[in-house]
């Protein structure tokens, strides 16, 4: 008897997005956004499934390929979550761009399925699985657009260096197969505690799969892709690849790196510390020469994955929960940045140079107030929710003796705390240059008012978040 | 007889030429993706020898995914370069220069 | 030498010789050629490896599928090659040295000595029922302990059909087709108007 309890959610969304496919056939003329109201009613009834499924137990299921415990639980719901407001945000935008085709929300649900499969995953191959669907949609969605020169460009450049990396992750994979005999993680990492402690086939492979998992969640050295493609993607997809695709990435490394191959973490901490110290320097530094809003956001997505490996690094349970904790504040972040380039955006024009938001509090003091909360939580200004966050990785880096790391971190975020304040300073001193009016969709904007103010109301609870991250990370070594 | 590490030496050569391939043709797509190609033909010879000298069935399971998605993949790397193409009217990666920063 | 080993050395030497060839050659059709030749090369060596399933697929699916896809895109975006490849030659000694390192480096972690004598004993505790073929052993793991991730696999494929059709399928305007579905719903009084006129008056 296979036990299916499980993977229900994912069945849900998969099946709901064959549904939509189908739907789109008959009906398309009839009902203009059926697809969207059936893309959301999906995500919030997947997202009850996996609530109303969860066991505090772990169990891996379906021949050691699926591993359910409070981790993926509570990663899926995430997941669905910020994808449902990922949508609601784009829903105007993809209209106004001719994208509202039933083929964005397929590709956007698919997407979703491949991320379920990634957090969940108990073996090499249902990792790469969900990590080859989740690219797959993403270079479609990026695409979709495929009269933007931008657009397609970015997916060309995404895709190729997307399929070099995982053959790295894949040759690292097989390596790691050689050594351990294995392709389920838990066995990986009870085989690789047998092996003598400098075993080079396993270092090898180690480097790979580090490698891979790099670029995936965009850490310099293996950047060069977050640019390009959060500049060139319509804004609606770089609002879908920044948030929840950047969790999944993050999960990657707590199964591969933490569960799997633990009897190595001597050697991808130090590894870790290269990655993380480099990607704070490089974004943040770099982010202070850009002119271009959405780019200048993507190196400090560059910078704050440099963050969430502070946390990992530390190679604690403690540190553990700090970093998840981080990588899910700052998905809520960045999904309100967007927002706000999405709010001043119209049809024919993007508002993602920097100029575009001059003198926004005149036109609109209440998003100018809204941006700002969000500007302050990215640069971790107290008491925005942002300042814990940053101050609970620096802290698990001290702990665990990084000391030097944890002062380079501090400097880059003031660094960093420049181009933020510059944008604050924008809206609020300068006159406007762009007097079009704000005109978007209802749910926009109490979604984004919303968002906005969780940045500061949810710090009280900080400390229950953070808890909350601790139960989910409590299984791992 | 032969060994298993002449098989993996093979593999490594067959992946690096892929690595250098990648970096060597970083004008022209259709190339690029070829020797995508012979990447993942590199890293299958390394799961079909590991799983033949050591440790059984599973590592050509793994291949046998590695070819549906390579496969997968392929087809939609290719859609996105005739998309590019139609925009473009080339395939030379110096002249994507839109996104520079 | 066995004769094993003779026909190992024989398809290495074409799989990295064409290898070789896709990566540096000026036309882009023979580099997809090369590329076959190298993917039956190995699909010979897989056959040494006891792979004889995968060795079929491998010249099916690849040589008979994907190549002929990559032949056909080549084909179709007619690009100028010689300017392509300007510029090609500088960097071929860093990347043949690069090359080499890597191999090296590689060569010195998987060899016999690090792979060590305890793996290669494990094989016998692992090796597969002799009574069965390979693609009937696949055959059986594939429907039993993968099936998940068989799924998956077909989840995927459905994905690369959706985006390959939505990227590259248009509506030309300038093709003429017919809409049997608008055809048959057409009514008489779509087509044909009757008018009421008076009578004309006699002269």
């Amino acid at each position: 008897m296979l036990h299916i309890r499980p993977v229900v959610p994912e069945i849900i969304v998969f099946a709901m997005a064959c549904v939509i496919l189908l739907a789109d056939l008959f009906w398309k003329r009839r009902f203009k956004g059926l697809m969207y109201g059936l893309t959301q009613a999906t995500l919030i009834a997947a997202s009850v499934t996996a609530y109303g499924l969860r066991d505090p137990r772990a169990r891996v299921v379906l021949h050691g390929m699926v591993v359910q415990d409070r981790l993926s639980t509570i990663l899926q719901i995430a997941i669905f979550a910020l994808t449902a407001i990922v949508l609601a945000y784009s829903r105007t935008y993809i209209v106004e761009r001719g994208v509202f085709r039933s083929e964005f929300f397929v590709l956007a649900l698919t997407g979703v399925v491949g991320m379920c499969v990634m957090v969940s995953a108990a073996h090499f191959l249902s990792l790469y699985l969900g990590l080859e669907l989740l690219s797959l949609s993403l270079y479609a969605l990026i695409a979709l657009q495929r009269d933007s020169i931008p657009a397609t460009e970015a997916a060309m450049k995404y895709f190729v260096l997307g399929a070099l990396s995982s053959g790295l992750l894949l040759y690292g994979l097989s390596m790691l197969y050689g050594a351990t005999g294995s392709l389920e993680i838990t066995r990986v990492a009870t085989a690789l505690a047998a092996l003598p402690r400098h075993d080079l086939v396993a270092t090898l492979g180690l480097v790979f799969v580090l490698s891979g998992l790099a670029f995936k969640l965009g850490v310099v050295p293996f950047h060069m892709w977050v640019p390009d493609v959060y500049e060139g993607a319509p804004t609606a997809v770089t609002l879908y690849v920044g948030a929840a695709p950047k969790i999944a990435a993050f999960a990657l490394f707590l199964r591969l790196l933490v569960e799997g191959l633990h009897g190595l973490s001597g050697a991808w901490q130090e590894m870790l510390v290269l990655l993380a110290f480099l990607s704070m320097a490089v974004g943040n530094i770099v982010a202070i020469a850009q002119t271009n809003l959405k780019r200048m956001l993507a190196y400090s997505a560059i910078a704050h994955m440099g963050f969430v490996l502070l946390g990992l690094l530390s190679a604690r349970v403690s540190g553990y929960a700090d970093a998840l904790f981080y990588a899910l504040v700052y998905a809520f972040m960045t999904l309100g940045a967007f927002g706000i380039i999405i709010l001043l955006s119209r049809k024919g024009f993007e508002a993602e140079r920097l100029e575009d938001l001059r003198g926004l509090y005149q036109r609109s003091p209440w998003y100018a107030w809204m941006m700002l909360l969000f500007m302050f939580s990215m640069a971790g200004v107290p008491p925005t929710i942002g300042f814990y966050a940053k101050f609970a990785v620096i802290e698990a880096a001290v702990s665990a003796g990084f000391y030097g790391l944890a002062v380079a971190a501090v400097l880059f975020s003031v660094i960093g705390a420049f181009y933020y304040l510059r944008i604050v300073k924008l809206m609020f001193f300068d006159a406007p240059v762009d007097a079009g009016p704000l005109r978007q969709g209802r749910d926009l904007r109490w979604l984004l008012s919303l968002n906005g103010i969780a940045m500061l109301l949810t710090t009280p609870w900080a400390g229950t978040l953070i808890a909350i991250c601790r139960s989910a990370v409590r299984g791992l070594p | 007889m032969v060994s298993l590490s002449q098989y993996l030496i093979l593999a490594a050569a067959l992946f690096a030429i892929g690595v250098v391939g990648v970096f060597l043709n970083r004008k022209n797509l259709v190339v690029l993706l070829m020797a995508i190609e012979l990447i993942l033909l590199a890293v299958n010879l390394n799961f079909v020898a590991f799983s033949h000298f050591l440790w059984g069935m599973s590592g050509q399971v793994f291949v046998f995914f590695i070819l549906t998605v390579a496969a997968a993949e392929s087809a939609i790397g290719l859609a996105i370069l005739i998309v590019l193409f139609r925009n473009r009217r080339t395939i030379n990666v110096d002249d994507f220069d839109t996104l520079k920063g | 030498m066995t004769f094993e080993s003779a026909v190992f050395y024989f398809f290495s030497a074409i799989l990295l010789g064409s290898a070789a060839m896709v990566v540096t050659i000026r036309n882009s059709v023979k580099s997809a050629l090369f590329l076959v030749l190298a993917f039956v090369s190995a699909a010979c060596l897989w056959m040494l490896l006891r792979a004889e399933f995968l060795a079929i697929v491998l010249v099916l699916v690849y040589v008979g599928a994907v190549m002929v896809l990559f032949l056909f895109v080549v084909m179709m975006i007619d690009v100028n090659m010689a300017v392509l490849r300007q510029g090609f030659g500088e960097y071929l000694p860093i990347g043949g040295l690069v090359a080499v390192l890597m191999v090296v480096e590689i060569a010195l972690a998987v060899s016999p000595r690090q792979l060590g004598p305890t793996r290669i004993a494990a094989s016998l505790v692992h090796a597969p029922p002799l009574h069965m073929s390979n693609t009937r052993a696949l055959g059986v793991l594939l429907y039993t302990t993968y099936v998940y991730p068989f799924e998956i696999a077909a989840v995927i494929l459905l994905v690369a059909i959706i985006a390959a059709i939505a990227l590259t399928m248009r509506r030309r305007p300038d093709t003429k087709y017919q809409d049997p579905a608008r055809q048959v719903e057409v009514r008489a009084r779509d087509r044909v108007r009757l008018v009421k006129m008076p009578t004309e008056p006699k002269a």
